[in-house]
């Protein structure tokens, strides 16, 4: 455990949460379920927690002609909401695919998409991470790196974004609000993530104490669209990603004219793949047609050694879940 | 939960009552736990479950309901709290080790190095290589450096990242078959033993079938993974010496390695068994029970140590990764004529069992079969990859994987079908293994092999639950990406411990008058770890004397040995002991009645709960003869004197052996590499059954952690680095990756020589499930194979 001492309060308001949030040691804490990990394993070391937890930002429900998730829903209620299930049910599917019941029931969407990588080598003290300590090493690149990624990774970090919510949040182009000491901005989730480069400690474009308020999920980003997420791992009832897809496609008159293709535990971010997605517009939904998408999606992804195999696997998830789709089982 | 100044030792049981986080007060304080509860009306005595009844165990309910008392809740007032140094680094020469700098710190009371240690600087469990605390080399990823006691655990662990250590880091050698011919990584080398066992005449050319088959077999390194972490309680004594209560599966072996480090004699060091929360081999060597001591007499103070879970998977020894190669020829019509294998067995740091988990290895590498001649060549070996050891199965679960999937290839090299060639070559009484042993006990292999398959197999399920299908709730597979695969394997192995160890048990039995009539005081040092020791000693108790009310006393060393609860033996030899025990005391209680009634003892009997004589002249209940009266007496049992094998590995090395069968039902998404285990179905042979409700506990038990080995638990160690040392990346089956475990037959045929005829249960039903599975996946994709855990890319890619 980090052992660090920390101060705790609650926040009063979203105003009194970001105007505190900004201060060197602060971090936000709502169910504290990846907190708590990164603690004890000494990856973390808040000097002040600010709980978010009872500040109201828990309601699921429609706003305008978008779906608004409070960032402080826990994972449990999002996948059972009825407007959730039976509008955008990709969500739900990726959310029961995440975790076990007991974590959904404590951990909330603003903590799953900021959620750390699950890399041995950033969870273990000890050892080399520039994630933990930039100029440390990584000790990923020539270790143990199953768990490594394909895509988006350099030579400074490989490590992984962990969470399936976030794949199929941005296969339905979702944004998220967040509130900081300049007020409230949007941001496309696809933007919330960076990449390692320089500055791998950094997961996320948010600035120091802006906190997610909400999700917003445009309702035309399911209308008329076929989903669904598939999750490949090493234990069925509950694991993190080796791999996973969140596919959308709609058909119009036999023909796909809407792609999104996205792919988790396989990229520091979830990872868009638009080679892919181009081949499958004004394309027949067809096994041969997404067999020619996946590959070209797939083409050119750079993997270590022992995750090469991840290259297949992905390429025939993604198939299996075009083929879920148009055989609409 | 338990009050102030107790400590709850987890096992002291009382006949009738549904309860018992039992207490064992160390201050005077009269105080119970909670949990305790007495029947309504204690005059009326219910009648407890004998020998063959099903009996609840006692701790059952309140371990579901969180209030059994384990070591990690433990608690004396005024005691300190310790932690453990360990090394970053696999391999390194310790340059200098710094511990002023924790000392100074405010709530600080010791900080011990290797300089500390006033007796022994070594200990082992078969051979004392390993060093308390390391002071020239490190030699594993997790080798303990220091220890700190102090005024809270957070100011211990503070205290340990205070303590400086310059390491030389060394390339550690971490492939076990290099390290045969690597320069040593220890005094005492690279080899913990290398053995042959020659059967037949393997050498010669009539050895040869006309049909051979080879394969080369993997297997990863499995945690034992039980769910509550190691921890001790030392207590310093006014003479010198400590009481130590500790989560262990022999406290006796502990106190000797204990006090030989201590500079103390044995007496000198008092251990008590603390609540355990699972073992299956992984509390079979010390761990922090040294540690504690040292720091408990170092501060004067009461100490407590426990491990978190992280360090749970650096403070205990695993189950040894192997690379097998095998090469299996046959008779034209199916016959065995010799077997070839050469074992690699990494038994990581220090020797820990390993050259008897490459005895039993070596053994038990043909399976249950009779073959003409074999040539077996093992070796155990050092590396700086952790230490393994002890685990349920021990050595035979790594050969049962490969001779099973020899078998099957070669009844597919043969043409024949692969139930009947094991049928064909299958042991039965009478016949000798390769170690030249006669088989004179029990040996059903025939029957079990039978009966498993015969039973029906599970229907192909709709496609309706995800859970119920490859990938889970992962979504991934639909009913037509989904093939079936069925897959068999048999296992045996030995009961008790082997090769010329003196292997016993000891038993205290009294009689007392209690409060509401006689209580029977069953004093036994058999450590109770969850195979169910604390109702067979009370079944035994009952039905050999006739009385219901059986008081289990703490395990402990007031009492001589119990032996380890390791190898399948504690049924056999503590409850032999406990059987011997009752029986001089009921031969004491006859004695008493000849000399009260006049009759005789050698007519008398006990029948239930009445002591009668064989004419039937004489009757009187058991309560009523010994009411008022005192009668004690202590029994060691003993098993049948076994040998070391010779060079040539021939010898009667083992006392008895227990055989279990397995057919798994796999679903495989093979485009995905994904597996459901659907069903697994065995038979097992179990000479009686004791408790049938336990027996299902351990056979379910033991299938889970077969099926855990075979599609997912693995120690994942890079250059001598633990990756996966947590429950989140260490997986293990939950409730919901378990298939259903159907039971085709318990064969219950009396074993010569076993208490009620009753062999152990506890192992057999991990060695072959892993291997059954194995050969369910193959089956299921038609290609081979060969290393286990199974992972997604072994399968589809």
């Amino acid at each position: 455990m980090s052992g660090v001492a920390f101060a705790y309060s609650r926040a009063a308001d979203v105003a009194d949460a970001v105007a505190r949030g900004g201060a060197p040691g602060a971090a936000f804490v709502a169910g504290g379920t990846d907190l708590l990990q990164l603690w004890k394993a000494g990856r973390a070391t808040p000097t002040e927690l600010i709980d978010v937890y009872g500040l109201g930002l828990d309601g699921i429900g429609v706003d305008g002609d978008e779906l608004s998730i409070g960032a402080t829903a826990r994972l449990s209620d999002v996948a059972r909401h009825p407007f959730v299930v039976d509008q955008h049910p990709l969500i739900a599917e990726a959310v029961l695919a995440s975790a076990s019941g007991q974590i959904r029931n404590m951990a909330t969407v603003g903590g799953n998409l900021l959620q750390r990588t699950r890399c041995p080598y950033f969870r273990t003290a000890g050892m080399a991470c520039n994630k933990h300590r930039p100029g440390s090493g990584c000790g990923a690149l020539d270790g143990e790196d199953r768990h490594a990624a394909l895509f988006g990774a350099g030579s400074s970090c490989v490590a992984t974004h962990p969470s399936d919510l976030a794949v199929a949040l941005v296969a339905l182009d979702a944004t998220v609000e967040v509130s900081g000491a300049r007020g409230v901005r949007r941001v496309g989730l696809s933007e919330l993530y960076r990449l390692p480069g320089e500055r791998p400690d950094v997961d996320t474009t948010l600035a120091a104490g802006e906190l997610i308020t909400r999700v917003l999920v445009p309702r035309a980003a399911s209308i008329g669209r076929l989903a669904t997420y598939v999750k490949v791992r090493d234990r069925a009832s509950f694991e993190f990603a080796l791999l996973s897809v969140a596919a959308v496609i709609r058909i119009d008159a036999g023909t796909i004219v809407h792609a999104r293709l996205v792919c988790g535990g396989v990229a520091p971010a979830p990872w868009r793949l638009p080679a892919g997605e181009a081949l499958l517009i004004g394309q027949k939904p067809e096994r041969g047609v997404f067999t020619v998408a996946a590959a070209a999606a797939v083409e050119g992804a750079p993997p270590l050694p022992g995750n090469s195999f991840k290259v297949e696997l992905l390429r025939r998830a993604l198939v299996r879940t075009l083929t879920t789709i148009a055989t609409g089982s | 939960m338990s009050t102030t100044e107790t400590i709850a030792t987890g096992t002291d049981t009382t006949t009738g009552t549904e309860t018992t986080t039992g207490t064992e007060t160390t201050t005077g304080t009269e105080t119970t736990t909670g949990t305790e509860t007495t029947p309504a009306d204690s005059s009326e005595r219910t009648r407890g479950p004998r020998i063959g009844e099903n009996a609840p165990r006692p701790d059952g309910v309140p371990k579901v309901n969180g209030e059994f008392a384990f070591g990690n809740d433990m608690w004396i007032e005024g005691m300190l709290f310790g932690r453990t140094l360990r090394s970053p680094h696999p391999y390194a020469r310790i340059i200098s080790i710094d511990i002023s700098k924790a000392l100074a710190m405010h709530g600080v009371h010791a900080v011990i190095t290797a300089d500390d240690v006033p007796g022994q600087k070594l200990y082992g469990l078969e051979h004392k290589d390993q060093p308390v605390f390391a002071s020239e080399v490190v030699r594993f990823h997790g080798e303990p450096i220091a220890a700190v006691a102090a005024d809270h655990p957070e100011t211990a662990r503070r205290a340990c990242r205070a303590i400086e250590v310059e390491y030389d880091v060394h390339a550690p050698i971490v492939d076990a078959e290099l390290s045969i011919t690597a320069p040593p990584i220890h005094p005492d080398g690279n080899i913990f033993r290398h053995m042959f066992i020659r059967h037949g005449h393997p050498d010669s050319p009539e050895s040869e079938g006309v049909v051979a088959v080879e394969g080369d077999y993997e297997i990863g390194m499995q945690d034992q993974a039980f769910l509550g972490p190691e921890c001790a309680l030392g207590i310093p004594l006014e003479d010198g010496g400590i009481e130590l209560y500790v989560s262990t599966q022999w406290i006796h072996a502990d106190r000797e390695q204990t006090a030989a480090c201590l500079g103390l004699d044995p007496e000198q060091v008092r251990m008590t068994m603390a609540g355990v929360g699972g073992a299956f081999g992984g509390r079979e060597d010390i761990s922090l029970q040294i540690h504690t001591a040292l720091l408990t007499l170092h501060t004067g103070r009461p100490v407590k140590l426990q491990y978190s879970r992280e360090e749970s998977f650096f403070g205990h020894v695993h189950r040894h990764p192997a690379k097998m190669w095998y090469r299996h020829s046959a008779r034209a019509d199916g016959t065995l004529a010799k077997i070839e294998a050469r074992l690699v067995f990494d038994g990581g740091a220090y020797a820990s069992t390993s050259s008897a988990v490459l005895s039993n290895a070596s053994c038990f590498a043909h399976g249950p079969y009779n073959v003409e001649h074999a040539l077996i060549e093992g070796y155990s070996v050092r590396t700086n990859n952790p230490s393994c050891g002890a685990m349920r199965g021990f050595g035979a679960v790594q050969t049962c994987f490969a001779h099973e999937a020899q078998m099957d290839k070669l009844a597919a090299a043969l043409g024949i079908d692969s139930i009947d060639l094991r049928l064909k070559n299958a042991l039965k009484t009478g016949d000798r293994n390769i170690t030249g042993q006669l088989l004179s006990g029990v040996v059903p292999v025939a029957e079990l092999i039978e009966r498993c398959v015969a039973h029906p197999l599970p229907a192909m399920g709709e496609v309706g639950e995800m859970m119920g299908r490859p990938g889970g709730a992962g979504r991934t597979a639909d009913a037509h990406h989904i093939k079936r695969g069925f897959g068999f394997a048999i296992g045996w192995k030995n009961l008790m411990f082997s090769e010329g160890f003196d292997d016993y048990s000891t038993a205290r039995v009294r009689i007392d008058e209690g409060q509401n009539g006689p209580v029977v005081t069953v004093h036994c040092a058999c450590a109770e770890v969850g195979q169910g020791f604390v109702t067979l000693a009370q079944q035994i108790a009952r039905t050999v004397l006739g009385l219901d009310e059986i008081l289990l006393h703490p395990a402990d060393t007031q009492v001589g040995s119990a032996g380890s609860t390791s190898a399948s033996r504690q049924t056999w030899m503590s409850g032999g002991a406990v059987q011997q025990a009752c029986e001089a005391v009921r031969t004491q209680i006859f004695a008493s009645l000849a000399a009260t009634h006049g009759v005789d003892p050698e007519t008398l009997a006990i029948q239930d709960d009445h002591i009668v004589s064989v004419d039937g002249t004489f009757s009187i209940p058991v309560e009523d003869a010994v009411a008022n009266k005192t009668f004690e007496a202590t029994e060691v049992n003993r098993h049948v004197q076994t040998v070391r094998l010779d060079a040539d590995g021939q010898g009667d090395a083992h006392v008895s052996f227990a055989f279990a069968a397995h057919r798994a039902v796999v679903d495989v998404d093979e485009e995905l590499g994904l597996v459901r285990v659907i069903d697994i179905t065995t038979t097992q042979d179990v000479g009686k059954l004791l408790n049938p409700r336990q027996a299902l506990g351990q056979i379910e038990g033991g299938i889970a952690q077969g099926v855990g080995l075979a599609v997912m638990e693995e120690i994942i160690v890079t250059n001598g680095k633990v990756r996966n040392a947590s429950f989140t990346d260490y997986l293990i089956p939950t409730t919901l990756d378990m298939p259903t475990v159907t039971i085709a037959a318990l064969i219950e045929e009396p074993e010569p020589g076993a208490p009620f005829g009753a062999k152990g249960i506890g192992e057999p039903p991990t060695i072959a499930s892993t291997a059954a599975v194995a050969a369910a996946i193959r089956n299921a994709i038609g290609r081979d194979i060969t290393r286990v855990p199974v992972r997604p890319q072994d399968i589809c890619l």
